[in-house]
């Protein structure tokens, strides 16, 4: 909300220092988000007096003046042409550098050969009027070498401030002024604008209008006046500036006076067009409050044509809609030039109908922020007269007797139970009984209770909704007393607390990933609807995608299955850019749902995608490309730190896995749990996303991983006796896997010294080796855990698993 | 006795050639010729047995002293000579230390996930726990419990992201719907007083969403670290401490802490807190708006109606709650000029923290 100071100042003494004030603000629970210096365009134009006057020798209408400003220094001497400057005066200065209205900027000058240092003004000049008869005369008293803005009043100081949405009170100047006041501990008062009742006529309202309310839930009182004969104009000057100051553009002086009441008492209100409605068979305008029907349509002021569901609570006459009580009126009532008699609504409308009323048709009025907030109902009335007699005094009108008013609904005040030792307690500061009930009185409570007293009563006043429990006085008495003002403490119980084993097995799972020369990123949790199918991830074990409802584009309208898709579009983004190794995995969640289903499932993945090498080819290392076996390699050791049982790695088929490219994709398990994949990017899928290169991923489950992962891998002993390796070079047909070779020696060494084997080379040559064949060398280690071996023993072992292993694999002894 | 004299020339001789052994290679070419087989002193020794018997002691001291003494002079010179040709080869070997080194590139940590491990670990320091939480929530954890019921105008303050309700229930407002990606981790109060009994001290990290386009100052999901503590005798000074103390150890021990009365419906009373800021030292900059402070987080005490909603008793136990986002911190410590740039993914950035 906008307050300017000027007005704020008529009603409680505004503190000097500015910064001070914005920072108190602050402090209290009104958060100052900006300050604006209004008539701050009249800077450099001061208070002086004109000490000599004399003609100017080259001209015969012009004079030579002499100016002090009452600071000691020598008079400034400026050329002046009009007709009533003399010596002995006070006028207004604009001095050298002044930027007068119309960027009119003040220089040094020569007017026919005598210097001129600045410039006497007029009123028009200063954009006061249009009397460019003379030079303004000041009165004597004018304080000299002052700002003639800030003597004038025309300086004004805006804060736009954040109200809170539990304080509707502070959406006007007059509850803004109380709260200031009960920050300082110091008087305000308000004074209506005018005399309060304004020109009366002869007639009484009631002949004029009846109100009826359907649903008191939905308003609780409805008052109405009417003022005839009214002149549409434009308003007075005084006005216009305070409402301008605060936001609102100035329309016409009906109009303004309505937004004029809306931001000093906080009581919005509405001004029909009385002539605009159909009178009745008993001469009278029926005004009735109530549902709207479903699907009506109804064009509100500002021209938009709405449709309307029986959320809405719309004023109606004789049927048909007028406004859209407490958002906005409707075209067809409004105040226009030609109108003569108004009615003038002040009400109050249910804070839950016009919240979804605002947020259904996505308007926001002036009106409507007061009424989701809360209207203080027993004001409606009070205000509306002081409405009514603002409008007459400015439009020339009068009103009519007497007010209608339906209130089925009267709010019962709050009497709240405050126990003083319990908010000490609570606060954790010695705050006494008394400085706490001044708190509460300043801010417009009722404390019924002494000093002392274990409870006492504080009945909360009708325009603070938000009082209603104790806690609310605590926050009061806190926020008042100030929050700077409370010592720091810690809570004493001892507790314990700490990452659980689940979650440091996270942080595990992330540093491992990050030591194999991962990077960790975060990707977009909203995709496009087609994100799974371009990736030709299928859809299957992922669930249906969860779609927003409101999304803000197409590109991000569900919530991501997969993290791949957007680990691709990372890489296309790092390789568009001319960065070609790129190694990135993210830990995050993705979703799924199904009909029937309210809250969709949640899952947490690990992906890593790789593409490039894993380092710039160096002065004393080469760069290897990427390709599957550094993602296996990745995935290995991050298995090996959580210690995953059973491990193994299992091909996956085409069809098994389309997103990946067939013969190079493999699903990691432990044991019978699946915990994920390996494999390389398709090379379509990598065109889709516009991926340049071999692109080796995996993603992981992570619940997977945490519940398979050990505390602890079992102790074996460090051997201390000498073992022996023997090295095997076996001839086999392409389609023998290492994992078979490798399972065949372990399961053919079981009963003999065999310790380990390892696979040291995979080599091709279809001269040397035979087409469709590969020769892989594993070097096999064998150790006895009681006696040194002999090597007769360790040949005789070696030659029993080569014999099996040939036999098992088909293969062959390389020789 | 000829040998005698033999045998001192030849020891004489000996250690003259030792000495003048250039390299260990000569060295053992001289060992060889005085000890080797067919070596002077072996030869020697082997006329022995022409000698008469009453000699033999004598001359047999005498070689044995020889023998030593050339041994002797062997391992000192070939001492010295292998450390100084050991000096020899390790000046050759000298390199150019500013060359790089040889090494896989380690990965590094996201700055939101660095950022979230670092502000646990202050917690988890001071005896907090570390609860997760779920990325969509329905409108009774995100709002309602959190004393914000429909219609509250604090849900207008947030812009929430609705998802399609597939159990069939539908919304009192068009356009919104009881299922949606929570707006805030406060949610995760909720959950934790429901699961748990006080006492409670725990943080809980996570993603939140909010209807915003990407630009540089906004992200439409983000992350915050909510913050609860549910136990005895809490005041509105612990608050004050628990996060003074949090601030200084997160952003030094010279940075001070202000608290601005706020409103969230969840906590009452509410606070909003700042550091004084980090570049003008509460001076008074641009990037503080002129205000020495900029504001890092959301506070407050426990609402009674939050504790009513899970069955906790407000008149017997208080506590306070407190939500931090975590990009703001990312901003405040390191200037991050556009928070898009945290989603890109950039090599050239992730590769720097």
């Amino acid at each position: 909300m906008l307050v300017s100071l000027k007005w704020l100042d008529s009603m409680v003494k505004v503190p000097d220092g500015l910064q001070e004030f914005c920072d108190r603000l602050d402090l209290t629970g009104t958060g100052v988000e900006g300050v604006e210096k209004v008539g701050a365009n009249l800077d450099g134009v001061k208070i002086g007096y004109v000490e000599t006057c004399v003609d100017h020798p080259d001209s015969d209408h012009m004079h030579v003046c002499t100016v002090s400003f009452g600071d000691g220094e020598e008079p400034t001497q400026i050329v002046c042409g009009a007709p009533n400057i003399r010596a002995g005066i006070k006028v207004a200065v604009a001095t050298i550098g002044s930027v007068l209205p119309g960027d009119f900027k003040i220089k040094k000058s020569k007017l026919r050969g005598v210097v001129s240092c600045g410039m006497i003004c007029s009123e028009r000049e200063l954009n006061l009027s249009n009397d460019h008869e003379g030079i303004m005369v000041l009165p004597d008293d004018a304080p000299l070498g002052a700002s003639f803005a800030e003597y004038r009043g025309l300086s004004d100081t805006v804060l736009d401030l954040e109200i809170t949405p539990n304080r509707p009170d502070c959406l006007s100047m007059k509850g803004f002024a109380r709260e200031v006041g009960a920050m300082y501990h110091v008087p305000w008062k308000y004074e209506p604008p005018v005399a309060v009742p304004g020109p009366q006529n002869d007639e009484h309202v009631e002949d004029f209008v009846s109100v009826e309310i359907a649903d008191p839930e939905r308003c609780p009182r409805y008052t109405a006046r009417v003022i005839r004969n009214v002149k549409i104009g434009p308003s007075p000057d005084w006005l216009v500036e305070r409402i301008t100051a605060l936001g609102a553009r100035p329309i016409n002086n009906v109009v303004d006076v309505t937004n004029y009441i809306l931001f000093e008492l906080g009581q919005p209100l509405h001004a029909f067009d009385l002539n605009a409605f159909s009178k009745q068979d008993d001469g009278k305008y029926h005004v009735l409050v109530k549902a709207a029907e479903d699907g009506t349509k109804f064009t509100t002021l500002d021209g938009v044509e709405r449709e309307l569901s029986s959320d809405v609570t719309m004023i109606t006459d004789n049927g048909s809609n007028v406004a859209l009580a407490g958002v906005m009126g409707g075209l067809d009532s409004e105040v226009t030039d030609a109108t003569t008699d108004v009615l003038l609504e002040s009400a109050t409308f249910s804070t839950a109908h016009t919240s979804r009323t605002s947020r259904n048709l996505g308007l926001v009025s002036e009106a409507s922020i007061r009424y989701e907030r809360g209207v203080d109902a027993s004001t409606c009335n009070e205000y509306s007269e002081i409405a009514a007699a603002l409008i007459a005094a400015v439009s020339g009108g009068t009103v009519c007797q007497g007010v209608v008013d339906a209130y089925p609904l009267v709010p019962e005040p709050v009497e709240l139970t405050l126990r003083p030792a319990r908010l000490r307690a609570h606060i954790g500061a010695d705050i006494s009984d008394e400085e706490q009930f001044t708190i509460l009185r300043d801010l417009g409570c009722e404390v019924k209770g002494a000093s002392g007293d274990e409870t006492v009563k504080v009945v909360a006043p009708t325009f603070r909704p938000d009082l209603i429990r104790e806690i609310d006085l605590y926050e009061e008495v806190l926020r008042i007393y100030g929050m700077d003002r409370i010592e720091a403490t810690l809570p004493g119980g001892a507790h314990a607390g700490g990452r659980t084993l689940d979650q440091q097995r996270i942080e595990l799972i992330s540093s491992t990933l990050r030591a194999c020369g991962m990077n960790e990123t975060m990707t977009y949790s909203l995709v496009a609807e087609d994100d799974l199918e371009k990736a030709r991830i299928p859809e299957e074990g992922r669930g249906e995608a969860v779609e927003l409802l409101n999304p803000m584009s197409s590109e991000q309208s569900v919530l991501r299955r997969s993290i791949i898709p957007g680990l691709l579009r990372s890489v296309a983004y790092n390789q568009s850019r001319g960065v070609a190794n790129v190694q990135l995995f993210e830990r995050g969640v993705v979703f799924g749902t199904a009909e029937g289903r309210k809250t969709p499932k949640e899952r947490t993945l690990v992906a890593g995608v790789m593409t490039g090498s894993f380092n710039l080819p160096g002065w004393n290392q080469g760069a290897v490309e990427i390709d599957f076996f550094d993602a296996k390699g990745v995935v290995e050791n991050l298995l090996r730190e959580l210690a995953t049982p059973k491990l193994r790695f299992k091909a996956l088929e085409a069809d098994e896995a389309p997103w990946l490219q067939p013969g190079r994709a493999a699903e990691v398990l432990s044991g019978g749990t699946v915990l994920g994949w390996i494999g390389e990017i398709h090379p379509l899928v990598a065109q889709e996303f516009d991926v340049e290169g071999a692109v080796a991923a995996f993603e992981f489950d992570m619940r997977a991983l945490l519940s398979t992962a050990q505390e602890q891998r079992p102790y074996v002993d460090v051997p201390t006796l000498p073992g022996m390796e023997m090295d095997l070079a076996l001839v086999v047909d392409e389609d023998v896997t290492c994992e078979r070779i490798i399972q065949s020696i372990e399961s053919a060494g079981r009963k003999g010294p065999f310790e380990s084997v390892r696979l040291f080379d995979v080599y091709r040559d279809e001269k040397r080796v035979g087409a469709g064949k590969k020769s892989m060398a594993f070097r096999i280690a064998y150790r006895a855990g009681d006696r040194t071996l002999t090597s007769e023993e360790v040949e005789k072992a070696h030659d029993k698993i080569v014999a099996k292993v040939t036999k098992a694999t088909g293969g062959e002894v390389r020789s | 006795m000829a040998l005698m004299e033999d045998l001192e020339k030849l020891r004489d001789d000996m250690l003259s050639a030792i000495s003048q052994a250039a390299t260990s290679d000569a060295l053992e070419e001289v060992r060889i010729s005085v000890l080797g087989k067919k070596g002077s002193l072996t030869s020697v020794l082997r006329g022995m047995r022409d000698i008469p018997p009453e000699e033999r002691p004598i001359i047999g001291k005498l070689s044995n002293e020889v023998r030593d003494r050339i041994e002797e002079a062997l391992s000192q010179r070939a001492k010295q000579l292998k450390g100084a040709e050991l000096e020899e080869k390790m000046k050759a070997g000298a390199i150019d230390i500013s060359l790089p080194g040889r090494s896989m590139p380690i990965g590094t940590e996201h700055l939101i996930n660095h950022i979230i491990r670092e502000c646990s670990d202050i917690f988890a320091g001071i005896g907090y726990e570390i609860e997760g939480g779920r990325e969509i929530e329905t409108d009774w954890y995100n709002f309602t419990a959190l004393n914000a019921p429909k219609d509250h105008p604090s849900r207008s303050m947030q812009d929430t992201f609705y998802i399609v309700d597939r159990s069939g229930d539908v919304s009192d407002v068009r356009g919104e719907s009881d299922v949606l990606l929570r707006t805030q981790t406060s949610g995760t109060q909720v959950h934790v007083m429901e699961e748990k009994k006080p006492p409670i001290y725990m943080i809980s990290p996570g993603k939140v969403y909010r209807h915003d386009v990407a630009d540089p100052s906004h992200l439409p999901q983000f992350h915050q670290i909510e913050g609860l503590v549910v136990d005895k005798g809490i005041t509105f000074g612990d608050l004050k401490g628990t996060l003074e103390y949090f601030i200084k150890a997160f952003f030094g021990e010279e940075r001070k802490t202000r608290f601005r009365a706020h409103f969230f419906p969840f906590t009452e009373p509410s606070a909003e807190a700042d550091v004084s800021c980090g570049i003008c030292h509460g001076e008074g900059c641009r990037f503080c708006k002129h205000t020495g402070w900029v504001e890092i987080l959301g506070c407050g005490m426990v609402d009674p109606n939050v504790f009513e909603n899970v069955g906790i008793d407000p008149e017997v136990y208080t506590g306070f709650a407190f939500g931090v986002g975590v990009e703001r911190l990312a901003c405040l410590k390191y200037d991050v000029p556009d928070l898009r740039m945290l989603l890109e993914g950039d090599m050239r950035f992730l590769r720097q923290f």
